[in-house]
């Protein structure tokens, strides 16, 4: 059977919500969209199969009230926006942690296995920034169990239609509204369109843009890309977060919950720095908040206590004291994935380990039922900024994120598009016949002067460079410039793949362009901000600056190079003061 | 360096959207060790159908009367009826203990309120099952007991 | 991945080629590739990808052995390519698409039959009332969770298809992985559901095609013992029949 010819065949599908990504927001966003009305249709679009969702890759916990502990709402508030160094907004965060208890309570419904107290009750561990511990774990495989456990429920539902393996290029917007987007088939290699009343973007972040990162190859930022394309801004880019324990090389993961349940931090010298030193974080220690931990890691490598290693220095999670058998009940993959990737047995030896990149605290920008400036788009999870984590968010607050904000643009999608239009479809559909000639010119263009690996290596050092954990003007700057540059080179790819067929070389190429419009905001934003907050943390102006930058950051696209703008932030009960632990 | 595989295997119900090329097996999939052992122990299924051949023999001598009965023990003592008899308690023991080696993890943690013991003594207790009825038969069919 | 520490060893990889478009039948083509000590295959993979023929396609995504998409067979046995260290190979290394399975492109095998074996056994919670969220979590003991945790941990990495010889004859044969999650949902203090799995279980797909090979539990990544699952799973389902003459039930 031969696959319909890109370009000239166009397929439609018609379907009333459409939600792009897989993973836990967007496979929550479409749980709720077909609760909400018991006739309406969800096409979930997904460039991988949804158990494949980088959701899989989380390990520590989600966060939520417990009820009848000594936890409360107002704490967790709390703690999450003196953990965003105020810059969350504030009645953002009150909505999720309100809703927090009860989508984990959901998950508990549909399946997820959580761990267990002796009295059957749900078990929480500490976690990074945490007052109270409020971190509902499953072994150290939150992710996967979470993932899982929502994919499999997604099932049970034949009104929500999968369409797996299509890589979404372009959203279509007529008259203002987003009323669909333009996708690969990636198996036939043929144009599907899928047009409906609301789009919500649940593609997760871009940790892709840097060199190491705790992140898989798919989080390339297409999502947010899309977006700013289309017009919406992206919010706070310049916040990205660097996870204190990734292993040195290829920056696997070793979850929060390793500290949280006892590890140590140590220098060279076998010290717990964390405490010896004065790095912020006080009584905390292991468990202060990422954004700090990860300086005082790249501070005690440049002070020359840090480990020399193949893949460059690094520092040391301890775990020998926990034992054998606490290891393989609460840290069962850490001990694994240390095994497997690092070649050390954390039992006997503690894991080298290095700050890498972990989230996006920035993105998307949606108020905070999840709507973006433009009618009939939303965007949840990663993806989005709405803002809940500001300058820097709290361990094991995303999962929960994806499920509340993922829930809430689900309804909020399905309530709009009860009173909205259908789009013109005959424009709809020339427009989609347009970027389909795009993909065909692009597919197989071997007279090109640049090669993607070539760009995406650059694109990523440059991002090291300038977006570090530390960064100062001159480099952000050099950053800037770079990005632009890379911007134009992009456009002179040579791809070799010829084929339609599973064609995995353009999807690289329309990755790599996601990501360096990505990493352009993240560095122009960054250079933006002449203070430190959160995870930005800039030498040449090491304090915060309420007075002057007490505002989210907005990068828009345009033709001649990316525009900034301020939003302001929601403060609520909460006045900004100074952040110390 | 592969051979075909049942060209159904693993096939959506409907077609896919592009041609795929039948499923594959590598060329040693059916003779690599663990694979041969475990024809083996499949295989050893036609030695079971011999012996209950035989079993249907020994029926019929026990109908047939004495005569007949006489004859079949003293056809039992050829070598061709020893050397089967020789495979069929080699297969027996190797069904047994691979089968045993496996029993273990097939009892699911719980029916109802029931509980398997721990799986060591599970398997301890497979063997001693095993090895006690043999030792009673051969007790029994000895005429060592009862007396 | 980083590609920086070490000596680097040239190696040869045979990788199958298949596209549809141009190819009648898969046929392989060879690579030399310059290989770090610690390089897993994936390594070897993606820099034949980027540096020497990028019409190559694979399947890959985490890395770290949770996504589940990287599987395929690495001298002739099946493997999770991102897990698995070239150390333990030799000069020349073989690298085909799963077996047992269609082949889409290269290495990309056609999943949908595998999702559709998936969907049969009716993977969710199935409650005969649904739990309203004000109601709390529903009270599981740590034994509970313990009865059907193991067969949780799958990532739906198809290992245990390319290595199983009944599916590679049986097509109807629902295979390891989708009793294992059908059996975990009946395991699960929480659900309801097992009678009507048992009938799945019983049906066309029987997990009485099962003969104990135990190919699967060897070759999971996981340790799931998808093996265990099949056969408890047999036990289950033949308990379930003979009460069914007992007990009257509404499914």
């Amino acid at each position: 059977m031969t696959a319909p010819s890109p370009g000239t065949d166009v397929e439609v599908l018609r379907h009333d919500v459409i939600v792009v990504g897989g993973g836990a927001a967007g496979l929550r966003a479409a749980i709720a969209a077909v609760e909400a009305d018991s006739k309406l249709t969800v096409a979930l679009v997904s460039k991988v199969y949804p158990m494949r969702s980088h959701t899989v890759s989380a390990e520590g916990g989600a966060a939520a009230y417990v009820p009848g502990s000594d936890d409360s709402l107002e704490k967790h508030l709390y703690d999450t926006i003196k953990g965003s160094d105020f810059l969350a907004d504030q009645d953002a965060a009150e909505f999720f942690v309100e809703q927090a208890t009860g989508e984990l309570t959901k998950l508990e419904h549909w399946g997820c296995p959580w761990s267990r107290k002796e009295d059957g009750s749900v078990a929480t561990r500490p976690f990074g920034g945490m007052t109270v511990p409020r971190t509902w774990y499953a072994a150290d495989k939150v992710g996967f169990h979470m993932l899982h456990t929502l994919f499999q429920h997604s099932m049970r539902f034949d009104r929500i239609v999968r369409y797996d393996e299509h890589f979404v290029t372009k959203l279509l917007v007529d008259e203002g509204a987003c009323r669909g987007v333009v996708s690969i088939d990636v198996r036939t290699g043929a144009l599907r369109v899928f047009l409906g009343r609301s789009v919500i973007l649940a593609t997760g972040g871009a940790g892709k843009c840097f060199p190491f990162t705790t992140n898989g190859t798919i989080k390339t930022g297409d999502g947010m890309a899309l977006a700013y394309r289309a017009g919406v801004g992206l919010k706070d880019m310049e916040f990205v977060q660097y996870h204190p324990t990734g292993l040195p090389g290829t920056g696997i993961l070793i979850t929060e919950a390793s500290r949280g349940e006892g590890g140590y931090v140590i220098n060279s010298e076998g010290e717990r720095f964390l405490v010896t030193r004065d790095y912020g974080v006080g009584q905390k220690a292991e468990l202060g908040p990422r954004d700090m931990i990860s300086r005082a890691e790249i501070l005690e490598i440049e002070a020359g206590r840090g480990v020399k290693g193949p893949y460059g220095e690094y520092v040391l999670l301890d775990l020998r004291h926990l034992g054998e058998e606490k290891i393989m009940a609460k840290l069962p993959f850490v001990r694994e994935l240390a095994k497997t990737y690092a070649g050390v047995d954390p039992v006997h030896e503690p894991i080298p380990i290095r700050p890498v990149v972990h989230y996006m605290m920035g993105g998307v920008d949606t108020d905070i039922r999840g709507a973006t400036p433009v009618p009939g788009l939303y965007a949840a999870g990663e993806t989005a900024c709405v803002s809940m984590n500001g300058a820097n968010r709290l361990g094991s607050n995303s999962l929960t994120e994806c499920l509340v904000f993922g829930a809430r643009a689900g309804r909020e999608a399905v309530v709009y598009g009860r009173g909205a239009a259908d789009g013109n479809e005959p424009r709809l559909v020339a427009e989609a016949k347009q970027e389909g000639a795009r993909l065909e010119a692009l597919r197989g263009r071997k007279k090109g002067g640049e090669k993607i690996a070539q760009i995406r290596r650059e694109m990523q050092l440059s991002m090291e460079r300038g977006c570090g954990v530390y960064r100062n003007q001159e480099a952000m700057h050099q950053t800037v410039a770079e990005m632009a540059q890379l911007r134009g080179r992009v456009a002179d790819l040579a791809l070799e793949d010829e084929s339609r067929i599973f064609n995995t070389e353009l999807l690289q190429a329309l990755e790599l362009a996601n990501m360096v419009d990505v990493a352009e905001a993240v560095a122009i934003a960054a250079a933006a901000r002449k203070e430190s907050r959160g995870a930005h943390a800039c030498r040449d102006y090491p304090k915060r600056n309420d007075a002057e930058y007490l505002h989210h950051s907005m990068v828009f696209f345009a033709p001649g190079g990316p525009r900034l703008d301020k939003k302001p932030v929601t403060i609520g009960r909460f006045q900004p003061e100074e952040r110390k632990y | 360096m592969a051979r075909p595989a049942d060209p159904h295997a693993m096939q959506p119900s409907r077609p896919g959207r592009t041609r795929t090329a039948p499923p594959q097996v590598p060329d040693d999939f059916w003779t690599r060790p663990r694979m041969r052992t475990y024809l083996l122990f499949d295989a050893t299924g036609i030695v079971y159908l011999l012996v209950g051949l035989v079993a249907l023999r020994v029926a019929w001598a026990l109908r047939d009367g004495k005569a007949a009965w006489d004859a079949l023990l003293a056809s039992f003592a050829h070598p061709a009826y020893l050397a089967f008899h020789g495979l069929a308690l080699v297969c027996a023991l190797f069904v047994g203990v691979r089968f045993f080696r496996l029993f273990p993890k097939a009892q699911p943690a719980h029916i109802g309120p029931a509980k398997p013991p721990p799986r060591p003594v599970l398997h301890a207790m497979l063997y001693a099952a095993w090895i006690g009825i043999t030792l009673v038969l051969l007790a029994i069919l000895g005429g060592v007991w009862p007396k | 991945m980083a590609s920086d520490g070490g000596e680097s060893k040239l190696r040869t990889f045979v990788v199958t080629r298949f596209d549809p478009d141009k190819d009648q039948v898969p046929k392989t083509q060879s690579y030399q590739v310059p290989c770090r000590p610690d390089w897993k295959v994936l390594d070897a993979l993606n820099f034949i990808k980027d540096e020497i023929d990028p019409t190559l396609s694979h399947r890959w995504s985490c890395r770290m052995a949770v996504c589940g998409s990287c599987g395929m067979n690495v001298d002739g046995e099946p493997k999770l390519t991102c897990k698995t260290s070239l150390a333990d190979y030799g000069d020349t290394v073989e690298i085909a698409p799963l077996a047992n399975f269609p082949i889409i492109r290269d290495l990309v095998i056609e999943m949908d039959g595998f999702m559709e074996k998936f969907k049969a056994v009716k993977p969710w919670i199935i409650a005969a009332k649904e739990k309203a969220a004000e109601e709390g979590t529903y009270e599981q003991s740590p034994e509970q969770l313990a009865a059907f945790k193991q067969f949780s941990m799958c990532i739906n990495c198809m290992l245990c298809y390319a290595a199983c010889p009944v599916v590679s004859k049986e097509p109807d044969f629902l295979g390891p992985a989708a009793i294992a999650l059908g059996h975990r949902y009946n395991m699960d203090s929480r659900d309801e559901g097992a009678s009507e799995r048992n009938a799945v279980f019983r049906g066309d797909g029987t997990v009485f095609h099962c003969s104990y090979a135990n190919e699967c539990s060897e070759v999971c990544p996981k340790n799931v013992d998808p093996a265990a699952a099949v056969n408890q799973a047999k036990l289950n389902a033949v308990i379930d029949w003979a009460t069914s003459f007992v007990v009257k039930r509404s499914r």
